[in-house]
């Protein structure tokens, strides 16, 4: 129990991961309400993307820009540019999929005149 | 040239996609013919693609000369070349039969079309992505465009869309979720080299945690009971157009990458924590195929039955790919191939039953009289292969799965084989006992159906024939093609 209090405490960003990711998923799950499920899944996707951000930090690494004056190539002293790239193109997904889900929302409430997926679903039959 | 075709065949019709709202729009007739000639195109490049691969073994494609594992690659080989091809027949089939079925507000609008493009586009990326997040990438442009695509119907179609959206977003991000800790522990995003790299890394958390992230992110995009759930909705409101397209490509895309990953990133007899990997994912398959085809047995609405057929296939194929053996392995990937065809051809007949006598369910159809030939001669066919009689390709695939199963001793899966394609004929013999509910008059008038879907149905039809006549040779290209990509 010790061992795994510290293991938490060492590792804040992926204790706010974790919260961020299951918080995410219970609004998802609970909410009746279009527009707050969107937020739950926007929240689970930012979540990862944080994740992704967390876990490439490097401790005094700078830019991965390599001068010509350096003699030798030294890995250490660069931050791994992969994950942001990763990252980048995660919120470009991000972004699209809030567009597409936010013309579906108008596309309901205009056809039903309810945010609410148990009215929505009611009318339905 | 030649070593272009895959770059080719994602790019034409993308571009036509992009030029398609300035192209057309003054002329809104144009679309359709330069939708439908874009996608002949792929399939002529498909066709010449898959030649090359067969005379020449796969080749790697590696984006602006960049090698993998520092550039994005593409695997061009005779799996992804054969898939390819059977997405864009598919997609073609479907569209000329979409000429019958598509309602008014989609026939002459360019975003319809626009977004059919980007969807087979989209598809054409994640067969050939040799790259974890390049399948990420091009799930999601799938996945977005289907979901525009399900909402185009409009009214209860919306809800349904939304649903997918959600259900498919959070597949997408488990998959990433799952990507990000697999890179974490490998440091590395392409599937080869992380087949080299993982084996020895197979009892960290980490890399566990990822693998069953990313199972979980392609489960709910290949529809895996029990994370089915948007699709059967999805399918039944989405516009008569477009459920054949859908029905036959998405699902079994995702199949097709959880296979890639699966094959090159699981060795046959891998225990994590003293759980056999493959046979745990065999049993999830079996659960899928058997579930799945008792829940068809029980719908009423024609769409929804072939839609949990659907699912049902999908568990039977990844029953196949994780007994671990080639026949096996090779079935699977055959049906797969069939299924394809199948779901187009049995959604495409859902649709015109719908167009023509107005039936949505199985009742309705008891009062249809006047039955097409077209009609029924394509039914007939595409049940006996999806109950898997011969000679249609069905009978060969499943045949290699059970051949395969005998030969790992997992009766398990042969139950499962068997036992789905008893329910499968369960509810064929339910839809047959509707459909020829009415006696046939002595003089019936015979409904003449449309060009379009005589060409289209006709076409599925011999296909699936067609196929089951050249098992063989299929099965066999598709084994080499693994057995050469395997590390």
């Amino acid at each position: 129990m010790a061992e795994l209090l510290q293991a938490l405490v060492q590792r804040p960003n992926f204790v706010v991961f974790v919260i961020l990711f299951l918080w995410g998923i219970y609004i998802m799950a609970a909410h009746p309400n279009y527009v707050k499920k969107l937020i739950g899944l926007y929240i689970v996707q930012t979540s990862v993307i944080f994740f992704l951000v967390a876990f490439s930090v490097k401790d005094g690494a700078t830019v991965p820009i390599v001068f010509a004056e350096l003699a030798s190539l030294e890995a250490w002293a660069y931050a791994n540019p992969l994950p942001h790239v990763l990252t980048v193109t995660a919120i470009v997904v991000q972004v699209a999929t809030l567009g597409v889900s936010l013309a579906l929302v108008s596309a309901i409430y205009r056809k039903y005149g309810s945010l609410d997926e148990d009215e929505v679903l009611k009318m339905l039959g | 040239m030649s070593s272009q075709l895959p770059i080719l065949l994602f790019l034409v019709p993308f571009v036509t996609a992009v030029s398609m709202p300035i192209l057309c729009a003054k002329r809104r007739s144009w679309c359709q013919p330069l939708t439908t000639g874009a996608i002949s195109v792929m399939v002529v490049l498909a066709v010449s693609n898959l030649r090359v691969v067969l005379s020449e073994g796969s080749i790697e494609y590696a984006f602006g000369g960049w090698t993998a594992p520092l550039g994005i690659a593409w695997l061009n080989d005779p799996l992804a070349a054969m898939i390819a091809l059977t997405m864009s027949a598919v997609a073609l089939l479907t569209l000329i039969y979409g000429r019958l079925v598509v309602s008014s507000n989609l026939e002459k609008s360019a975003p319809y079309y626009t977004l059919i493009l980007l969807f087979i586009a989209a598809l054409i990326g994640i067969v050939f992505a040799a790259d974890l997040f390049n399948v990420f990438v091009f799930l999601e442009m799938a996945a977005l465009t289907g979901y525009a695509l399900v909402g185009a119907a409009g009214g209860s179609a919306l809800v349904y869309a939304f649903r997918y959206l959600l259900m498919g977003s959070f597949g997408a991000t488990l998959y990433l979720l799952g990507v990000s800790y697999l890179y974490a522990a490998t440091g590395t995003l392409n599937m080869a080299d992380l087949a080299i790299r993982l084996p020895e890394l197979m009892t960290s958390t980490a890399v566990v945690g990822g693998l069953i992230f990313v199972f979980l992110g392609l489960s709910i995009k290949m529809a895996l009971i029990p994370l089915h759930g948007w699709l059967p909705g999805a399918y039944a409101n989405a516009p008569q157009a477009v459920a054949p397209l859908l029905a036959s490509t998405i699902t079994k895309v995702a199949l097709i990458a959880w296979v890639r990953i699966e094959h090159s990133l699981i060795a046959p007899g891998v225990e994590v924590r003293h759980v056999p990997v493959l046979v745990l994912l065999e049993d999830i398959g079996v659960l899928a195929a058997v579930i799945g085809g008792a829940l068809a047995l029980v719908q009423t609405n024609i769409k929804r039955m072939f839609a949990y057929g659907g699912i049902s296939h999908i568990g039977l194929i990844l029953v196949a790919v994780s007994l671990g053996n080639s026949t096996a392995l090779g079935g699977g990937l055959f049906y797969l191939i069939n299924d394809a065809v199948m779901q187009a051809t049995l959604f495409m007949i859902a649709g015109a039953v719908l167009h023509y006598h107005g039936a949505n369910s199985l009742d309705d159809l008891k009062g249809v009289n006047n039955r097409s030939p077209w009609l029924t001669g394509a039914l007939v066919v595409v049940a006996i292969s999806m109950v898997g009689l011969p000679p249609t390709g069905g009978f060969f695939g499943k045949w290699n799965i059970v051949l395969g199963a005998l030969e790992a001793q997992h009766f398990l899966a042969v139950f499962a084989v068997l036992a789905s394609s008893l329910l499968t004929l369960g509810y064929f013999l339910k839809l047959f006992s509707c459909w020829f509910h009415h006696p046939v008059t002595i003089e019936p008038e015979q409904l003449e159906v449309a060009g379009s879907l005589r060409l289209s149905l006709g076409i599925a039809s011999v296909t699936l024939i067609v196929l089951g006549l050249m098992s063989d040779s299929i099965v066999r290209v598709l084994l080499d093609s693994l057995a050469g990509g395997a590390t």
